[in-house]
């Protein structure tokens, strides 16, 4: 079993396989590879943080466990920010655990459109997630700890009405703490973490933590391993160099924002690389109710509805915030300000992610931060502005008072009959604060190298040995929560790996 | 930042808090272009009363009432990219304020345990 984190001295190694970046898609390959025989070593830019070691407070959280602060922006008219972990696990040690199989309308317009994912590639893909499911102890969220926002949630729902239902999670036995997007303590969320990366050390693989990969090697058009320094989590400082060649093939899984930046900076050539950015934006319309919701106690996440996912393309959640987070998301300053905040405990947040058309670009930020071009079209606008005007009907029909839309320009709160203000509220999303955390492409697969940076397998076009097996290479939105697709999508192309 | 949340009825203020620790962690761990977002929306927060209260004077030297009027009408702002640099201000002074074990206290919700910020390192 071999954990190396931040050093001073130099290291070399060699190994068959390099993985770049533990999240949902790294620690998948990484995992896969290694069960199939192979010496792997896996990369992490971030520390490895133990359920011990995670923060409470949202301020740890950005601190310990959020990608650069959470200061990634996606820039277009409106500044939004980005949200990612950078540690090992990835962003499943920061995420709900929602786990959605990937919807056959995808799949399928995908292999229409651009020649990916024939029929025995799709079953491949949902045989890979009937067995993640088992693994990683998929699990409906238990009754007892669903919690009053979720439960008023699916309420709502029925009363307006339409489809809903409780949120089936990589979570075994869910407590209810209301603290997954820090960490869970309670060691119940499946976090990777927790599950493939220890697999991966004992089936003799290596796992460099505090270690972002900074090049991949190239030889001619053969990836041949990966160079980067250590770099000591807390003071930044740089330590040792570390070299890790690969025999068989360098496999980039470092996300969306940070994938494409590393291949354009090793001379990787594609002229559509950190092209195809999309994202999931979202937002939520706070519901206040006479009785306390206490938000905070239940599963983070517990409710979902996946009714509009197609028309008009977007999917609702409950999501529960603590109460520094809410703080600076009510609008008004001072005394009132404070005074709205005495509302907290009969709040109850739910959000709309947009399933956006736009598309944007992944850039290197001048300062290494994320930096996404990436600009709302109107006809998501309207998307933003349907499903958050259905989260207030909601949040109604469960009997709340009223609700806080969090739209600049509209009043702070309004009632049952002023849900058609949002419904005709500002296109402009300079209005709106949305949060991406659903990202795919900047190096998506496509059979055609003009018209995409990888294949089916996530080969990188034109290259020999190198494999992009993270969100980067999916093509579209999928409209449901990416992670199960990604670890499936990681899953699929190990195996090609070890066939070959 | 005691502007966004000072005290109430219900609340501790943040200057009831150790506001000065707070913003020497926050310089010494956040992300450098956090502080420096952080340092420009401060400044420009003290330099703009004239356009948001009508008086020729900084941020500091405003009446508390004033402080509040100037700070609420920045954070309603019809231009975006004023509204912006203090939504930092506002957000940064929230995790401290939102995180306190009183204020916590008061929402029914226990204390938090200290964050660790411990990793391994072997
Ligand atoms: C708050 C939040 C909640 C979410 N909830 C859900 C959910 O419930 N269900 C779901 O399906 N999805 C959810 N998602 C989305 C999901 O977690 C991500 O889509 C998924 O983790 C992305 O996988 P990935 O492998 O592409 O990247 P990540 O999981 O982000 O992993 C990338 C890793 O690469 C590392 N890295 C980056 N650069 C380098 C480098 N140069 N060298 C070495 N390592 C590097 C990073 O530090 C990171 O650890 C959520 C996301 C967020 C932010
Ligand atoms: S709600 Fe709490 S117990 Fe349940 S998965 Fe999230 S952090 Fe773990």
């Amino acid at each position: 079993m071999t954990h190396i984190a931040f050093r001073e001295d130099d290291l070399a190694l060699e190994v068959d396989y390099v993985v770049v970046g533990s999240g949902a898609g790294g620690a998948t390959a990484a995992n896969a590879l290694a069960r199939g025989g192979a010496t792997v070593a896996l990369i992490e830019a971030g520390p490895w943080r133990d359920p011990a070691d995670y923060p409470s407070s949202t301020y740890g959280a950005m601190r310990d466990l959020f990608d650069g602060w959470g200061v990634g922006i996606a820039k277009g008219r409106a500044l939004w920010p980005i949200v990612q972990a950078s540690c090992v696990g990835g962003t499943t040690v920061i995420n709900c655990a929602i786990c959605v199989r990937t919807p056959e309308d995808v799949l399928l317009g995908w292999e229409r459109d651009l020649g990916v994912g024939a029929k025995a590639w799709r079953e491949g893909l949902w045989k890979h997630q009937e067995a993640l499911e088992v693994e990683l102890c998929a699990e409906v969220v238990p009754a007892a700890s669903a919690g009053r926002s979720n439960l008023l949630a699916a309420k709502g729902a029925a009363a307006v009405p339409y489809d809903g239902h409780p949120m089936t999670r990589y979570v075994k036995g869910c407590a209810g703490s209301g603290q997954c997007l820090q960490g869970c303590k309670q060691l119940k969320k499946q976090s990777l973490n927790l599950q493939f990366v220890p697999e991966v050390m004992a089936l003799g693989g290596t796992v460099l933590s505090c270690a972002p990969a900074e090049r991949v090697l190239l030889e001619g058009r053969r990836a041949v391993g990966v160079t980067g320094r250590f770099r000591e989590p807390v003071t930044r400082r740089k330590g040792g160099r570390f070299t890790v060649r690969a025999r068989k093939a360098v496999v980039v899984a470092a996300s969306v924002t940070r994938t494409a930046p590393l291949l354009a900076a090793s001379g990787v050539k594609h002229p559509l690389l950190g092209a195809g950015f999309r994202a999931h934006p979202g937002t939520g319309v706070i519901g206040v109710y006479d009785e306390d919701v206490d938000m905070n106690v239940g599963a983070t996440q517990g409710w979902a509805s996946v009714q509009y996912r197609v028309e008009p393309g977007m999917k609702l959640e409950t999501l529960s915030i603590p109460p520094e987070m809410i703080a600076s998301r009510l609008a008004g300053a001072g005394a009132e300000l404070v005074a709205r905040m005495g509302d907290y405990r009969r709040m109850a947040m739910w959000v709309v992610a947009v399933r956006a058309e736009a598309v944007g670009r992944v850039k290197r930020g001048v300062f290494g931060e994320v930096s996404v071009d990436y600009g709302f079209a109107d006809a998501d606008m309207r998307r933003l502005r349907k499903g958050l005007a259905l989260l207030a009907r909601t949040h109604f029909a469960a009997g709340a008072r009223r609700v806080i839309p969090g739209i600049y320009g509209l009043p702070y709160d309004l009632g049952p009959d002023q849900v058609g203000l949002i419904e005709e509220g500002p296109l402009d999303p300079r209005a709106y604060i949305l949060i991406s955390s659903h990202l795919f492409g900047g190096a998506t697969m496509d059979r055609d190298p003009a018209r995409g940076v990888c294949d089916e397998y996530g080969r990188v076009h034109g290259y020999e040995g190198l494999v992009v097996a993270d969100a980067s290479v999916i093509p579209t939105t999928l409209g449901v929560n990416p992670q199960h697709t990604i670890m499936a999508l990681a899953r699929t192309f190990a195996g090609r790996l070890l066939d070959a | 930042m005691v502007t966004f949340y000072p005290r109430s009825e219900q609340f501790p203020g943040i200057e009831d808090m150790d506001l000065d620790a707070y913003i020497a962690q926050y310089r010494r761990e956040c992300a450098p272009l956090m502080w420096a977002g952080f340092v420009l929306g401060t400044v420009f927060f003290h330099l703009t009363p004239l356009f948001t209260v009508y008086l020729p004077l900084p941020a500091y030297a405003l009446s508390d009432e004033d402080r509040e009027r100037h700070a609420q009408r920045l954070v309603s702002h019809p231009i975006y990219y004023v509204r912006q640099p203090v939504f930092l201000l506002k957000m940064v002074a929230g995790l401290l304020w939102g995180a306190d074990p009183a204020v916590r206290a008061r929402l029914g919700l226990a204390p938090y345990p200290a964050d660790p910020g411990t990793w391994r390192t072997s």
